[in-house]
């Protein structure tokens, strides 16, 4: 208990050190935003008087006000969920991400889902099998479909499948003639817009946990209760799953922390090739426009689903590995 | 360790009056010990790898394209030829004629825009060398800061404990959680670099979070080990223990995270050129994929597909290359594997490890 | 001087015990790039039913091996090689090494069982300990309740608490509870021996003297035959009935624990009780063996010891010595047993004496 009160406690110390940061860099950066702010607005002729209540609008603090009243304006709206105007799209920056988001989390986990999953089985299997042809073609190929990076894969996929063969959308994430349901032709619609993105960071990342899993089985393979669990005449199915895999498994914690960041933050690039409308596909709108709400929302909000992806990591984790609760302490001595 | 101590112990005894330059052999010595030890020896353990081998190589390649290649090839200019001239044209190998004993004969090769023009006729082949040498500043700044700041964070921390080790550890946890892209687009987009060196530095800003953590570990283990508590005991300094116990240990870590490092800082340089978020002022592959993208609609196209795909394949096989290379590294360094390495190379270690000395009856 | 040139006919002078397994020519090798290496060079030896044998043996003499071939469990790629019979009860006969994998599953663990060093690495750190006894009697088809209440009379014979015990992962346990509870989990199938490869290497002195107290109780209680296999001479000195002392891969002695503590024959056995530490004696008489211990694909022709013996001549470089009745129920391998114990003097120290006591007297 004590162990997920700091686990949560912890998440929570980030997304405050996340909602600061962007405070900061929305009010420090240099020729940063307030700046560009008031130069607009004083184009678009609005009174001096007027422009500091204008500004509060779009960014959600007062830029005469003291710094620390401002900070505190800032980090009150963005926990109540205001993240201010929109500068060029329409409307509040918190209703256009809100509405984004389950798109964008869809393809991270998806993506994280089937990369770990694709990863363990195969990388299981090569341990079992080392040496063998199987284990050093997968190992060569997920070496270099690894060295790919997932951006470049998304555009030869885009190219080759969707404007060469026409066997994938260009663009979109469902067909918009649809009424949105748990209907079938709905759901087929979405995975049908979703194929491209997921296949690509999917292609480029089991890869490397097939790797990392493998090289995990063969050190278990060579623990002691697994010599004793067999002369304890356990089945081989058994050996496998409950003693190789599930210890295997453990130290790849990381790397799927790591997954969960890399195919969220991602999603800015990714979104951006497919023209799929998450969170990253308006974070990067918002920043070839300059349009400063926009960016400082999504990275709350990409930070934020990332934190909370880490956590539930967390809690899953503490119930595979029964050492886990006590880690965090042990470590930091 | 016991070989340098008794080679200058060997120097001493041998030339006992000539203080001066006993010291200096010894410090030659020691030095090319030192080099022996760090560079040509794990070179040669290296190059036995063939991942090590052929990334090595790659690397070399593209390093020597943009050292070398930038003086020999043309500044890519408008016009060089006609419009979208496709790689390997008529005439991108022919050979002039050498008079070779009075006889003419077609033996001196002439490469012409190997790899085909864009839509401006600048040769593609250039333009992907004369963007490597910014690339190679950006992977230097970028791996090297990450490098460095992890490094002395991760030390510090495995080694004061403590106060200092939650704070740092605590800062690193945070830096992990922030995903790095969307940060990083929103900095450069913000201020718009264009030195290299600094872009690099931006792309490396959340890099050193994992090698910190990594160090850390490793040094919490390197401490509890028996020879740092001897070194201790016979009251060396804490640098000198760094430096001669403890860096050595985080070699193998330090050098498969920079090339790790360098990868991340490719991929999202030339990531944010293609989305165009970075300035256009430098070749770059990013910026040779995003016009060829936005300019002449590469993916509509067959006409200029080869201006999209030949950046696309030089990142690749780069990329590849360092991935190819850290896990050499990795092989090497990961003690497990190193061990099976060193049964098959010699059967020596072998021998020494079974006869293993018996000086007492062990007791307990 | 009466000279046998091998075992098996002294050995068949006393079968008038009871035989338990009957080791015979029994041989591990591996092949490796610098030739064969023998982990096992021939070894054979009588084991009795309901004895403590203790095998003692420096690291690297093939002990490990040993107790590995005691239940056909040699790690790939070693070759085992002989024949090894295990008499369950009187009269029933299996050959050990000539089972289908189904037969081997069924003597494993039901019948011969296995203790390792090292118990917190014996455990898979994922289960808790409960799950470990349940999935051992699943794989056997046993009754789970049955199996359980022998585990918890077992942990509690071991002075564990049941409970508490089989509800804890592996990491909660200190290193002697772990390795009480994986002496439980060895006898959970009711075998009739136990094989213990080094099993309280890992733990302090006193530890060690508690469990062995343990393990003489258990003896008693389940009728076990225990082989107890150990680099540590005094520690096994009062627990064994007999002694079996490995050398290079080969026993070199084997005899009555305390005729052999007394007045070993073999110059090795001797060298090794004259190097243990003893408080009574002045420091100097205690001597640390020189030289080191023969590689397995280079064992020394003749008698494998001579490079380190004071009495080797050349008869030792050219003739392998067979075994020599040394005593009742006693042989050794050397061919001048009779001066060892002139040319190798050590004190019987009281400690050893004082230390068979001690354990009798916890009894």
């Amino acid at each position: 208990m004590q162990w997920l009160a700091k686990r949560i406690g912890q998440a929570l110390f980030t997304l405050w050190a996340v909602i600061t940061l962007s405070f900061v860099l929305i009010r420090f950066l240099p020729g940063g935003p307030i700046d560009y702010l008031v130069v607009q607005l004083r184009k678009q002729g609005i009174p001096e008087s007027q422009i500091s209540n204008y500004v509060r609008n779009y960014v959600s603090f007062q830029p005469d006000q003291p710094l620390w009243l401002q900070y505190l304006d800032y980090m009150a709206s963005v926990l109540q969920g205001d993240f201010g105007e929109a500068y060029f799209l329409d409307g509040q920056v918190f209703d256009i991400l809100a509405q984004a988001l389950p798109w964008t989390v869809f393809l991270a986990a998806i993506g994280t889902f089937l990369t770990t999953v694709i990863g363990i089985v195969v990388g299981g299997f090569m341990a079992y099998t080392e040496g063998s042809k199987f284990d050093t073609g997968v190992t060569l190929f997920s070496t270099i479909a690894g060295g790919i990076p997932y951006y470049i894969l998304a555009i030869g996929l885009l190219y080759v499948f969707a404007y060469r063969l026409q066997y994938f959308p260009t663009g979109g994430q469902v067909d918009p003639e649809l009424v949105p349901g748990f209907k079938w032709p709905y759901i087929e619609s979405v995975l049908y817009h979703a194929a491209l993105p997921i296949l690509s960071t999917t292609l480029v990342g089991w890869g490397g946990t097939a790797l990392s899993m493998r090289g995990n089985s063969i050190s278990v393979l060579g623990e002691d209760y697994i010599r004793i669990a067999r002369l304890r005449g356990l089945p081989r199915r058994r050996i496998a799953i409950r003693y190789v895999a599930r210890n295997a498994m453990l130290p790849m914690y990381t790397g799927i922390l790591l997954a969960i960041a890399f195919m969220l933050g991602g999603s800015v690039i990714l979104e951006e090739i497919f023209a799929y409308p998450g969170v990253g596909y308006y974070l990067f709108q918002g920043t070839v426009s300059r349009d400063y709400p926009v960016m400082m929302g999504g990275l709350i909000m990409i930070s934020t689903a990332v934190i909370i992806g880490v956590l539930i990591a967390d809690l899953t984790y503490s119930k595979i590995d029964p050492r886990a609760a006590g880690e965090g302490d042990r470590e930091s001595y | 360790m016991a070989s340098q101590q008794s080679d200058g112990e060997r120097v001493e005894t041998e030339i006992p009056f000539r203080t001066t330059a006993e010291t200096d052999v010894s410090h030659r010595e020691q030095f090319l010990y030192s080099v022996d030890r760090l560079l040509i020896a794990p070179f040669r353990i290296l190059w036995a790898d063939w991942r090590a081998r052929v990334g090595f190589l790659i690397i070399l390649l593209y390093v020597l394209m943009g050292t070398v290649g930038v003086l020999v090839n043309p500044v890519p200019t408008a016009g060089m030829d006609e419009r979208y001239l496709q790689p390997f044209h008529d005439g991108w190998l022919t050979f002039e004629s050498v008079s070779v004993l009075g006889l003419h004969l077609p033996l001196d090769p002439v490469i012409y825009l190997p790899l085909g023009t864009d839509a401006l006729g600048k040769g593609l082949w250039s333009q992907i060398v004369h963007a490597t040498p910014s690339m190679l500043k950006m992977i230097i700044a970028g791996a090297v800061f990450s490098t460095v700041v992890a490094t002395i964070l991760g030390t510090l921390a495995g080694y004061k404990g403590g106060y200092t080790d939650r704070s740092i550890m605590t800062l690193a946890d945070i830096t992990m959680t922030i995903p790095g892209l969307p940060l990083v687009i929103i900095i450069a987009a913000a201020l718009q670099p264009e030195n290299p060196y600094i872009i690099g530095l931006i792309l490396g800003i959340n890099n050193w979070a994992g090698l910190c953590r990594a160090v850390r570990s490793q040094v919490l283990s390197v401490r509890e080990r028996n020879f740092v508590e001897a070194s201790r005991a016979m009251g060396l300094s804490t640098p000198r223990i760094l430096v001669d116990d403890i860096i050595p240990d985080l070699m193998s870590y330090v050098s498969i995270h920079f090339v790790t490092a360098a990868r991340g800082i490719i991929f999202e340089s030339v990531g944010l050129y293609y989305l165009g978020i970075l300035p256009f002022t430098t070749f770059n592959w990013g910026v040779m994929m995003n016009l060829a993208y936005t300019t002449s609609g590469a993916l509509y196209t067959w006409q200029s597909a080869h201006w999209l795909f030949i950046p696309m394949i030089t990142i690749t096989v780069l990329s590849v290359g360092l991935i190819l290379f850290s896990q050499g590294l990795d092989r090497i360094f990961n003690p497990r594997v190193r061990a099976r390495h060193v049964k098959s190379v010699s059967s020596a270690d072998d021998d020494e490890e079974q006869t293993s000395p018996m000086t007492t009856v062990p007791t307990n | 001087m009466t000279r046998v040139n091998h075992s098996t006919e002294t050995m068949r002078k006393r079968t008038d015990r009871d035989v338990i397994l009957k080791v015979r020519d029994v041989s591990v090798s591996f092949d490796m790039d610098r030739g064969e290496s023998r982990v096992l060079d021939s070894v054979s030896l009588d084991i009795y039913r309901d004895e403590i044998l203790g095998v003692v043996g420096e690291s690297g003499s093939g002990k490990s091996m040993f107790a590995s071939a005691l239940l056909d469990a040699v790690v790939r790629p070693g070759q085992l090689t002989g024949e090894i019979t295990y008499y369950p009860t009187e009269g029933e006969e299996i050959d050990l090494l000539d089972l289908t994998p189904a037969e081997l599953k069924r003597l494993r663990w039901e019948e011969i069982s296995m203790v390792f060093q090292g118990a917190m690495s014996s455990f898979n750190p994922t289960m808790k300990i409960r799950q470990h006894f349940e999935e051992t009697l699943d794989a056997h088809q046993r009754d789970r309740e049955e199996g359980l209440a022998h585990a918890r009379e077992l942990l509690s014979d071991l002075y564990l608490d049941p409970d508490r015990i089989l509800r804890s992962y592996p990491h909660e346990l200190s290193g002697g509870m772990s390795q009480r509870a994986l002496i439980a989990l060895s006898l959970v199938l009711e075998p009739r021996v136990l094989v213990m490869d080094e099993p309280t290497a890992a733990l302090d002195l006193l530890m060690q003297r508690s469990i062995l107290t343990l393990l003489e109780n258990l003896q008693d209680k389940y009728n076990l035959t225990i082989i107890f296999i150990t680099h540590d001479l005094p520690l096994v000195a009062g627990l064994a009935d007999r002694l079996a002392v490995m050398y290079a891969f080969e026993f070199a002695e084997i005899g009555p624990s305390e005729e052999v503590i007394r007045d070993a024959a073999h110059p090795y056995a001797r060298s090794l009780l004259k190097a243990v530490p003893n408080l009574d004696a002045p420091l100097e008489r205690m001597r640390p063996i020189a030289g080191s211990a023969p590689d397995p694909v280079n064992v020394p022709t003749g008698c494998s010891y001579h490079p380190r013996c004071p009495l080797a001549d050349d008869e030792c470089v050219e003739v392998d010595p067979g075994y020599y009745d040394v005593g009742e129920n006693r042989v050794a391998a050397c061919h001048h047993w009779t001066k060892s114990s002139e040319a190798i003097p050590y004190l019987v120290s009281e400690t050893d004496a004082d230390q068979g006591d001690n354990v009798g007297a916890i009894e």
